[in-house]
């Protein structure tokens, strides 16, 4: 038998939550100690699996214990090109969270303990084989972050926390209905996912009602336009690290459920839906573009232009559902898989560096800044990095994806090119704000503006790397999500 | 392909290093651009020889990045080079006593790499990277002077005019890539039909932003805000070049009627961005004015479909420009501005740089011998000869007179004037690289022959049309000398200053609109979410009713069947009071209910 690598790395942040739980009293740094460990392993043990590689077609590393034999439950886990780059970001975004956390000092075991939680639970739903097993993790993350948002955030947090908590969850349950229908119309019945991908159970209405359940509950998460309202409402609220959670990862868990489950279980159902789709894609994008345009809260900004970079992922999934031929097909798909870890890289260092400005000023409103660049030279280059990355400048993170996405676009849907209109705007809402915040005259109050100390800078310096790195040499992951992708649909 | 490596890669590590070691920047910097020199020197030399090179990189899956070395390619890297080289020469001297070398020196390396690749570039998904890198460097760079609001601003603009217009390079590279199937260059060229129509449009769109042409030229004028010597790479042979450098590569991609579209484009914009420059106070915004109206002339010689013409002018505009701004440069060391009515009599101070300044000025004029002569020469003879001369070369012949007007009136106002300024410091590394483009400037005109047997063709050439171009370019010095502009220009003058903006220009039509698209959205987005917490609110009520019902309703109704039971059995209980009569008579009574029951049973 060979080392359970994939178990170990996804309880190993609930490990040490246990451990936080068990020990009552233990002092700040120790509780930040067990979590920069834990989540430090659970990073170590991400890098192995991306090490073991996975193979061709399918799913690799795969592990299996049985669960609830008479419902054909089962813990099952393991990896394909798709989600092991995902996990591979889950665990970095974790870890330098939690290195940008260490000076929280208000009821730090709680906070690391729910973090270390809610690492699993993302973890997990990116690893899980089973319907149910997903859905548990998929659920869990939802109870981890309200609590983060809800204890640790800013003023309205208990408010902005409900809402998120209500909204999602709502939005979840179509997707147990759909878990239901899929597993009763198995053969024989199952919760294995695999089996639901192999060979899809249902067609025709069902198909197509099971689809548009799953459709609720994804666009709740991703979040797609009308229904992304709760995002910026957390946002503003959440504590730092966890917008950055939030942000970098748990929109992702729609977006990867689009494609493993919409796209993968009802692939004809959903070649039906894909023109009305992509519409709806393209509209999210250009205007979560346009409303970050209105913004003047650094923030509602940055979480703003989520709503756009996700709906470029959506639309890639859409074209990819619509696809006829492989080549357009894997270039949406390979497309939409980079820009979600991309997006993770580069809207967790945005995150993360306005966390930094409000830490400092107490104010995220970009005009109340000014000549940043000059009085903290390292945080304003770094943000000036991330938001070129985050406009899409090529050599840096959503570039590639971005251009796959649109190039793949025009194969399939030659109108939808008019969501590259998006790139110009994106444009210009950062330049505004750079040229705000960072340009110009210092602000008065702001000259004794200290610049980036070690925690900030070893918490912000990985994502800003990776941001360079997936924009040089995006090959690195592609060639692992290409692997899976060519072979993905009949 | 070493040797063009070494084109991108000597520049690109001076740039890193720069930032990693933070000392003797200048140095580094000089050192990479001299290597990406001596690189592409050899690349051309072996070209020259016969010998073609190509590299495939890894890149996205199935659009791997290509660099190719070909004779245009070479020739191209060659000038970016040389101009990257001399220019950096000079801003060792021009940035003396500056902050912030390491990040000035670090950028204009990066800027040089990045244009070496968009030159280089074999594949459109490469090309497509540096040209969006370039459009980054000159932000950068532009808005280098931090604290200035007019460099950060003129920095913004420059980018938005550029991206926005970069929307068509991508939407051209969409439609070739998606009508062919690959992303290598020379194999998309042979598109044709609807698609190479669209493609050369949106390329056009692309290329006119870059190269500031009508009316996307607004930027231009704004990014003197930046260093002297950014503006004269800027100007010469990067940003502003990129624009023209891609037409002339995707030339035979363009059709007949996309042909006339660049020509009449490149013809309007050297009209009209002539009437600007010969409005302009400002000598670096006159040179910025001047530029969109010269790169207009290479559309329109690419529009009458000679594209050598394009790249000869091109090139000699390159060194004619770059000198022009490093004059320009001294001439504001010398007196701390660059208005023009500052100037005046620096020419007597200055002489050295004034010489250098007029022997470029007058080869942009179309002076013989100088380079611009043979280059405007082809430029005209194309008009004439090319496609639709009755509507190129009239455009082609006013452009040239408004060059030698503008040309004209500057070194006028250079010339008169009292003789006083500061001492340049500097001065020395300043002098080398203007003397280096000033001689290129001159000289240039040599080369065109070998050039064009180089790659394979002629150069357009008529005896007639150099007569004729000779004397409108003499005719426009003259008037520029002769007259002043106001009195040239008429009621023109007030709109040619503020640059034609027609409804507010770029401001007015674009980014107004789109701030307020932007505002909207922002209302509709918190309508939206009272929306969705109103359909919240209207759930938590239906949930509200429905336990009250529950409460009311079945809570009730058990309830009522609760205490139902219990008071029927308080009553039994009454019934069982012991007393012997009592029982008697519902035993009597319960007995004749039975009897009666059973009766009815059995009838």
């Amino acid at each position: 038998m060979t080392f359970p690598l994939v178990t170990v790395t996804l309880f190993l942040p609930l490990l040490g939550a246990g451990l936080l739980v068990a020990w009552r009293g233990v002092p700040t740094r120790g509780a930040h100690a067990v979590g920069l460990v834990a989540s430090g392993l659970t990073l170590l043990g991400s890098l192995l699996m991306w090490a073991r590689g996975i193979p061709g077609e399918g799913f690799g590393q795969v592990e299996e214990v049985a669960w609830i034999p008479s419902l054909g439950a089962a813990y099952r886990v393991g990896v394909d090109g798709i989600s092991l780059p995902l996990v591979l970001m889950t665990t970095i975004l974790f870890f330098v969270s939690l290195v940008f956390s260490v000076q929280v000092s208000e009821r730090a075991r709680s906070y690391v303990a729910l973090f270390l939680l809610l690492e699993t639970a993302c973890i997990g739903t990116f690893l899980a084989l089973d319907a149910v097993l997903f859905y548990v993790f998929f659920e869990v993350t939802l109870v981890g972050m309200y609590f983060v948002i809800a204890a640790w955030g800013y003023e309205g947090r208990q408010k902005a926390a409900l809402t998120f908590f209500l909204y999602t969850l709502l939005g979840s349950l179509p997707l147990l209905l759909a878990i239901l229908a899929l597993y009763l119309s198995s053969e024989p019945n199952t919760f294995d996912m695999r089996a639901y991908i192999d060979s899809p159970p249902l067609a025709g209405l069902g198909a197509m009602l099971v689809l548009l359940a799953m459709l609720v509950t994804f666009f709740v998460k991703t979040p797609v336009f009308p229904v992304h309202t709760w995002l910026p409402a957390a946002h503003v609220e959440a504590p730092t690290a966890g917008s950055v959670i939030l942000a970098g990862v748990m929109l992702k868990l729609g977006t990867y459920g689009l494609v493993r489950f919409a796209l993968q279980m009802t692939p004809d159902a959903f070649r039906a839906l894909a023109p009305y789709v992509a519409a709806v894609a393209v509209f999210s994008a250009l205007y979560g573009a346009f409303v970050a345009l209105g913004q003047t809260d650094l923030k509602r900004l940055v979480a703003y232009t989520s709503v756009n970079h996700m709906g470029y992922v959506v639309l890639g999934v859409a074209v990819a559902a619509a696809a006829t031929d492989t080549e357009a097909r894997t270039l949406a798909l390979d497309g939409a898989v980079l820009q979600m870890v991309s997006h993770g890289a580069v809207t967790g260092a945005l995150f993360l560096l306005v966390g930094m400005l409000q830490d400092r000023a107490h104010t995220r409103e970009m005009d109340e800044f000014g000549g940043l660049l000059r009085i903290v030279p390292t945080l304003g280059w770094a943000f000036v990095l991330a938001a070129f990355a985050s406009l899409g400048l090529p050599g840096l993170a959503h570039f590639p994806a971005e251009f796959q996405i649109f190039l793949g676009t025009f194969y399939v849907y030659p109108v939808a090119a008019v969501v590259v209109l998006g790139i110009a705007v994106t444009a210009g809402l950062y330049l505004r704000a750079i040229q705000a915040a960072f340009l110009g005259e210092p602000g008065e109050g702001q000259r004794k503006m200290e610049d980036l100390d070690a925690r900030e800078v070893f918490s912000a310096a990985p994502l800003l790397l990776l941001t360079v790195l997936l924009g040089v040499v995006p090959f690195v992951v592609l060639d692992v999500v290409h692997a899976t992708t060519q072979g993905l649909l009949p | 392909m070493t040797a063009a490596a070494l084109t991108i890669l000597g520049p690109l590590s001076a740039a890193a290093l720069v930032l990693a070691l933070r000392r003797v920047p200048a140095a580094l910097a000089l050192l990479g651009t001299l290597v990406g020199l001596v690189g592409a020197g050899l690349a051309l030399a072996g070209v020259a020889g016969g010998t073609r090179y190509g590299a495939t990189l890894p890149g996205l899956p199935g659009l791997p990045l290509r660099l190719t070395v070909e004779p245009l390619t070479a020739v191209l890297s060659v000038l970016v080079a040389v101009v990257g080289f001399l220019v950096m020469i000079y801003a060792v001297g021009y940035m003396t006593g500056e902050e912030s070398q390491v990040r000035f020196f670090a950028q204009m390396s990066f800027f040089v790499a990045a244009m070496q690749t968009l030159v280089l570039a074999g594949d459109w998904v490469l090309l497509l990277a540096a040209w969006e890198l370039i459009g980054f460097s000159s932000y950068l760079l532009i808005g280098f002077y931090l604290e200035r609001a007019d460099a950060a601003a003129g920095a913004t603009r420059a980018f938005l005019y550029t991206r926005s217009a970069d929307l068509g390079l991508y939407v051209a590279i969409f439609v070739l890539v998606a009508s062919t199937g690959t992303s290598e260059i020379p194999a998309t060229l042979g598109t044709s039909g609807v698609a190479a129509g669209v493609a050369g449009i949106a390329m056009l769109v692309a290329a006119a932003g870059k190269s500031a042409q009508a009316p996307l030229y607004g930027w231009l004028q704004d990014a003197m805000a930046g260093p002297t010597p950014v503006s004269a790479l800027l100007h010469s042979a990067t940003l502003v070049a990129a624009g023209a450098i891609l037409m002339i590569r995707a030339y035979p991609l363009l059709s007949p009627g996309v042909l006339l579209a660049v020509g009449l484009l490149g013809g309007l914009s050297a009209l009209i961005a002539g009437l600007v420059a010969l409005a302009q106070r400002d000598l670096k915004r006159l040179l910025a004015a001047s530029t969109s109206s010269q790169y207009g002339f290479m559309l329109l010689a690419l529009g009458a479909g000679v594209p050598f013409a394009a790249l000869a002018y091109l090139i000699t505009h390159a060194a004619m420009k770059s000198s022009l701004f490093l004059g320009a440069g001294i001439f504001q060391h010398a007196r701390g501005s660059t208005a023009l009515d500052d100037l005046g009599g620096v020419a007597h101070v200055q002489k050295r740089a004034f010489i250098g300044f007029a022997v470029a000025g007058l080869a942009l004029a179309g002076v013989p011998p100088l380079s611009g002569f043979w280059s405007k020469d082809a430029v005209l003879a194309a008009s004439f000869e090319g496609q639709y001369p009755w509507l190129l070369a009239p455009l082609a012949l006013a452009g040239t007179l408004l060059t030698g007007v503008y040309v004209a009136r500057v070194l006028r106002m250079l010339w008169w004037g009292a003789g006083r300024g500061s001492a340049v410091a500097g001065k020395g590394w300043m002098g080398a690289g203007l003397a280096g483009l000033v001689i290129l400037a001159a000289s240039l005109g040599l080369t065109l022959q070998p050039l064009a047997r180089l790659l394979g063709t002629q150069p357009p050439e008529g005896l007639l049309v150099a007569a004729v171009g000779l004397l409108v370019g003499a005719a426009g010095l003259v008037l520029g000398w002769l007259v002043p502009a106001r009195r040239l220009l008429g009621p023109l003058r007030g709109p040619a200053e503020r640059g034609f903006r027609l409804g507010g220009g770029f401001y007015g039509l674009v980014a107004l609109p789109a701030l307020s698209v932007a505002r909207s959205a922002d209302a509709l987005d918190h309508r939206v979410h009272a929306g969705v917490l109103g359909a919240g609110r209207l759930g938590l009520a239906v949930a509200g009713t429905a336990r009250l019902l529950d409460a009311r309703g079945i809570d009730g109704l058990i309830a009522a069947l609760v205490s139902g039971t219990r008071s029927l059995g308080v009553r039994a209980r009454t019934l069982q009071s012991g007393l012997i009569h009592k029982e008697l008579l519902l035993a009597v009574v319960g007995g004749a209910l039975i009897f009666v029951l059973l009766a009815i049973g059995l009838l």
